[in-house]
């Protein structure tokens, strides 16, 4: 064991450090294919903090999942973490052994899936799959991971737990199963649970129950969740901080509430006005133009800049990260109240490089 | 499951009436019939009659098949003196053809049955072996392997084989099951090595194949993924996930090839000159000994329904999601 | 800012072009041959077999019957010019008679496939479009075929009906080994019934062969191609088994099988014998197989098994 902290004793109030729980520093995770290499998270930075929920929220592909799956360092090859930082209250990820990283996983950070019909093997009951788990990381004998496993099931609001226990997941509906996964997630009580998309393929009426049950846990437990959706309802419900991600890079952070009331970059925009609303009425509904930039063929500076009613010549050069208020940053050259930066709009080559680099914080 | 048994068996009855029926017409379609080798200036036109009612040629054929399936459908039965003789007579030896092909079965058991167990014990690894380690040059190795094994023809390997180790080298002798006069285990083994070693080697390529498909087609799942997630290493991963999820289809497999036991027999037999019974099925039509032909097609049909029955059971047994 | 529409959200700048205007469009057909053509070793395969299909329609068409002469003085004569294989232990050139062997071998290969096709589609495609009582009618047929031993069978049907004749092989091969296509195409079939396109030409009021021959058959055309590919290379080997064991093709003339029986009483004497017609049969079946995988991969790349 390294000089790692142990993260458990944050949340009885014990804390060793300063540091947030999660703290991820200009990531980038490569994928070298036949036809070049796909960056599909190229520099995201974001902290977690203890307790906090944190929604990040974007279109498929846009590196979401990626950057979970990087935290967990399940990254399949042929891809890697090529740079950056990721550090669990302290404890640097990116260069952990593999031994490090299993005591991590499922144990001080847990994740759960989309797919709840796929992501419990079908061959084991679910009480047995929960008791994996816990006897995985805490010290148990067999009976009692098994009574845990109950335990946890009765926890997450299924009734008769002993006798679901003993059943297979193809026995269970979606609701139920995606409810076991999260039983499985926090039966080793980890400070962080990353839960890429859990209501995505859910009914709305157990959507709604799900995320009511994950408030719940939340509360109990004092953990801190990374929450990954592309549905802006659903953060609002649950998330304290949001990042929006775009083609694999942050291009705006804030707290929930100034992302709905004062969003900056133009794609939080028209990630907002496409969401119909009721009482409203309009002639269509608004969409963002165009399509996710081909990773093999992005383009320079600004990759939104294809698909952005704001555009201009200076967006061929890489805008940058800037800090619009206390807690609210947008990879963006329109200025706070979206004007052409005070550089020009159409600035370009050195000027407009050097101008970025000095407006954005040192990542 | 004891009704779904059930049910099976009885779907499984029209099934071998029909293969019944048609080996039956074949047999009495095709050109020449048992008595012609009688046919000599030597053989009295009444023998001739006699021999015809004997063997029940001067019937019907509707009636000669109805009283053959009859007896054959009831193995059971025994003359006084205890010989099995529903199932007929042989026209070569005059036998009884249940004995002929009861004395033959342990000896190819033997092989098959060894055969089989070399390759799941041979396959099984190399395949997951293989998956786990895909790309590198263990697994192309391996693929190499098995695509070629699986395109040489297994009479041809026997042969290079033979040639190799019995004739070249000398290791292990040419043919047949026992040596002259020794009956001990040992020399039966000495006498196996050869023909085991090119069904198995055919059959690993095969099944080497499977298990690595198998198994890559496991590790892409997302129950996996969540195993990696829950913090365990990845020979538990293969070990404890991927593994019991992968075997599911080559159980079946098993089960499968069950019929192929007879049939891959017959050339194996034939170049070892090992007294089995492929061996049997192939002298049987050479002499068109008509009783243990038909025998032989039967027994084959039902082994490949017994073969698939039990293929269908052991995959209940291993997949929980299967219920009958 | 407020979030109702912002109607230049809609626009398009003036001569901006659309991301999706950038994507090339390409037919199904000819994403399948790009496929196809990526792939080294299927088109090696592929090119093998074009190389030994030439070879057994070219050589023994203009050599005639030299493959049967014998020759007393020539016996285990070495390798000469018009016999780069030699000659064997009656004076007959081998690679001439290695060429008639596997022109008769391929061609046996090809009729019986041809026939698996035609019953096996017809089958299949009848099966899976009616489906009810017709299906099941057809299936206890295909249950109590597969359910026979195959080879067996064969060997039966060769042995008794006449050996020697290379259409009572076809037949026999062909007549045994329908099933497996049919069963395949009936499971394309029976998914593509409720398929909205077919549906929809019923709605046209297509005639049922219509739909069946124009619509579906296309679609089933991916796994039975495949199908057909290792057909070919079964039923050689199938072939190669019957004239190794006598049932098949006897001398004079050849099949890649009995030249194989022939060697083995020369094992000692000529060793090589038995090699050519045994590496022959296993390029064949390889480069079917590599053939069969190319194309399987080049139609549906979803279904690869490997990564």
């Amino acid at each position: 064991m390294t000089d790692r902290v142990k993260v458990k004793e944050i949340r009885t109030g014990v804390s060793e450090t300063q540091d947030d729980l999660i703290e991820v520093k200009d990531l980038r995770t490569y994928f070298p294919t036949q036809d070049g290499v796909v960056k599909a998270v190229d520099g995201v930075s974001f902290e977690i903090e203890a307790g906090k929920t944190l929604g990040i929220v974007g279109e498929s592909g846009c590196g979401k999942s990626i950057t979970a799956l990087s935290i967990m360092k399940l990254i399949e090859k042929p891809g890697r973490i090529v740079g950056g930082s990721i550090k669990l209250d302290g404890f640097e990820i990116v260069n952990a052994t593999d031994d490090e990283m299993r005591q991590i996983r499922g144990n001080e950070i847990s994740m759960i899936f989309q797919e709840p019909m796929t992501s419990l093997n079908p061959v084991y009951n679910c009480g047995d799959q929960i008791a994996e788990a816990v006897s995985l990381h805490d010290d148990m004998g067999r009976r009692e991971a098994h009574n845990k496993a109950v335990e946890m099931i009765r926890d997450v609001g299924i009734p008769d737990p002993k006798h679901r226990a003993k059943q297979y997941p193809h026995e269970l509906s979606g609701g139920m199963r995606q409810r076991v996964m999260i039983a499985m997630a926090l039966s080793t009580d980890p400070a962080l649970l990353i839960a890429d998309e859990p209501t995505t393929a859910l009914d709305v009426t157990i959507q709604a129950q799900i995320l009511e049950l994950m408030k719940a846990l939340r509360e109990k437990n004092k953990m801190a969740i990374m929450l990954i959706t592309h549905d802006l309802g659903v953060i609002a419900e649950m998330a304290d901080e949001v990042v929006v991600m775009y083609a694999g890079k942050v291009v705006e952070r804030s707290d929930v509430n100034t992302i709905f009331a004062q969003p900056h970059h133009p794609y939080t925009h028209g990630l907002l006005a496409s969401i119909p609303r009721l009482g409203e009425r309009h002639k269509r509904l608004a969409v963002i133009k165009g399509v996710v930039p081909n990773p093999l063929n992005l383009p320079k500076g600004c990759l939104f800049k294809r698909r952005c009613p704001y555009a201009m010549p200076v967006c061929d050069t890489a805008p940058p990260f800037q800090q619009l208020g206390p807690n609210h940053s947008s990879l963006c050259w329109l200025t706070a109240d979206q004007k052409p930066p005070a550089i020009g709009a159409n600035a370009s080559g050195v000027i407009a490089e050097e101008t970025a680099a000095a407006m954005s914080p040192s990542k | 499951m004891a009704t779904y048994v059930i049910r099976r068996l009885i779907q499984a009855l029209p099934i071998l009436l029909g293969i019944a029926v048609i080996s039956f017409i074949i047999v009495h379609v095709a050109p020449g019939s048992p008595i012609d080798k009688y046919r000599t200036p030597r053989v009295s036109p009444e023998q001739l009659q006699n021999l015809i009612r004997m063997y029940g040629l001067d019937k019907s054929l509707p009636e000669q098949f109805f009283s053959w399936i009859f007896n054959f459908l009831q193995p059971w039965q025994t003359d006084g003196a205890g010989n099995h003789v529903a199932w007929g007579f042989s026209f070569s030896t005059g036998a009884p053809v249940w004995d002929r092909i009861t004395e033959r079965i342990p000896a190819t058991l033997l092989l098959m049955g060894t055969a089989l167990a070399s390759t799941v014990v041979i396959a099984i690894p190399i395949g997951v072996l293989a998956a786990v380690k895909q790309y590198s040059l263990a697994d192309k190795v391996i693929t190499v392997f098995a695509t070629v094994g699986y395109a040489v023809p297994s009479y041809w390997l026997g042969l290079m084989l033979i040639y190799t180790f019995a004739i070249n080298l000398n290791l292990f002798p040419l043919f047949g099951m026992h040596s002259l006069g020794k009956t001990d285990p040992l020399d039966v083994g000495w006498h196996m090595i050869l023909p085991v070693a090119s069904l198995t080697i055919q059959q690993v390529a095969g099944w080497s194949r499977y298990m690595r498909s198998s198994m890559l087609e496991v590790m892409r799942q997302d129950y996996i993924r969540t195993a990696r997630a829950k913090g365990l290493s990845s020979g538990q991963v293969i070990r404890k996930h991927a593994l019991r999820n992968a075997l599911i289809p080559i159980v079946t497999l098993l089960g499968l090839t069950i019929p192929t036991l007879l049939s891959g027999a017959i050339i194996t037999e034939a170049i070892f000159s090992w007294p089995g019974l492929g061996n049997l099925g192939y002298t049987s039509v050479i002499d068109r000994d008509y009783p243990v032909v038909l025998a032989f097609v039967m027994m084959g049909g039902f082994m490949v329904i017994v073969g698939n029955l039990i293929a269908d059971i052991l995959y209940a047994v291993v997949d929980p999601r299967i219920k009958y | 800012m407020d979030t109702t529409v912002n109607p230049s959200l809609a626009q398009r700048l003036p001569g901006e072009i659309d991301e999706v205007d950038l994507i090339p469009v390409r037919t199904y057909w000819q994403m399948v041959r790009r496929r196809f053509l990526r792939n080294r070793l299927a088109v090696v395969a592929f090119l093998l077999l074009v190389v030994l299909i030439a070879l057994a329609l070219i050589v023994p068409t203009l050599t005639g019957e030299m493959y049967r002469k014998t020759s007393l003085i020539k016996p285990y004569a070495g390798v000469e010019l018009a016999a780069p294989l030699g000659y064997d232990d009656i004076g007959q050139n081998i690679f001439l008679r290695l060429m008639k062997a596997l022109q008769t071998s391929l061609f046996i290969g090809f009729a019986a496939v041809s026939i698996i096709f035609t019953v096996g589609v017809s089958v299949g495609a009848i099966a899976g479009y009616f489906g009810g009582w017709v299906d099941n009618i057809l299936m206890r047929v295909v249950d109590v075929v597969l359910s026979l031993p195959s080879l067996f069978l064969v060997i039966m049907l060769v042995a008794f009906f006449g050996g020697g004749n290379v259409w009572v092989i076809v037949f026999a091969i062909g007549l045994t080994g329908w099933t497996t296509a049919a069963r395949l195409v009936r499971a394309t079939f029976l998914s593509l019934r409720e398929a909205d396109f077919v549906q929809a030409a019923q709605a046209l009021g297509a005639s049922r062969f219509r739909i069946i021959t124009r619509h579906m058959l296309p679609s089933a055309l991916a796994p039975i191609l495949v199908a057909v590919t290792l057909g070919v290379a079964d039923s050689v080997v199938t072939e190669a088994a019957l004239s190794f064991l006598g049932f098949g093709i006897s001398p004079p003339e050849a099949s890649l099988g009995n030249m194989m029986t022939n060697a083995i009483n020369y094992m000692i004497r000529q060793p090589l014998l038995i090699v050519y017609p045994g590496v022959t049969l296993i390029l064949i079946v390889l480069a079917a197989s590599f053939l069969g995988d190319g194309l399987r991969d080049a139609l549906d790349p979803r279904q690869r098994a490997e990564g």
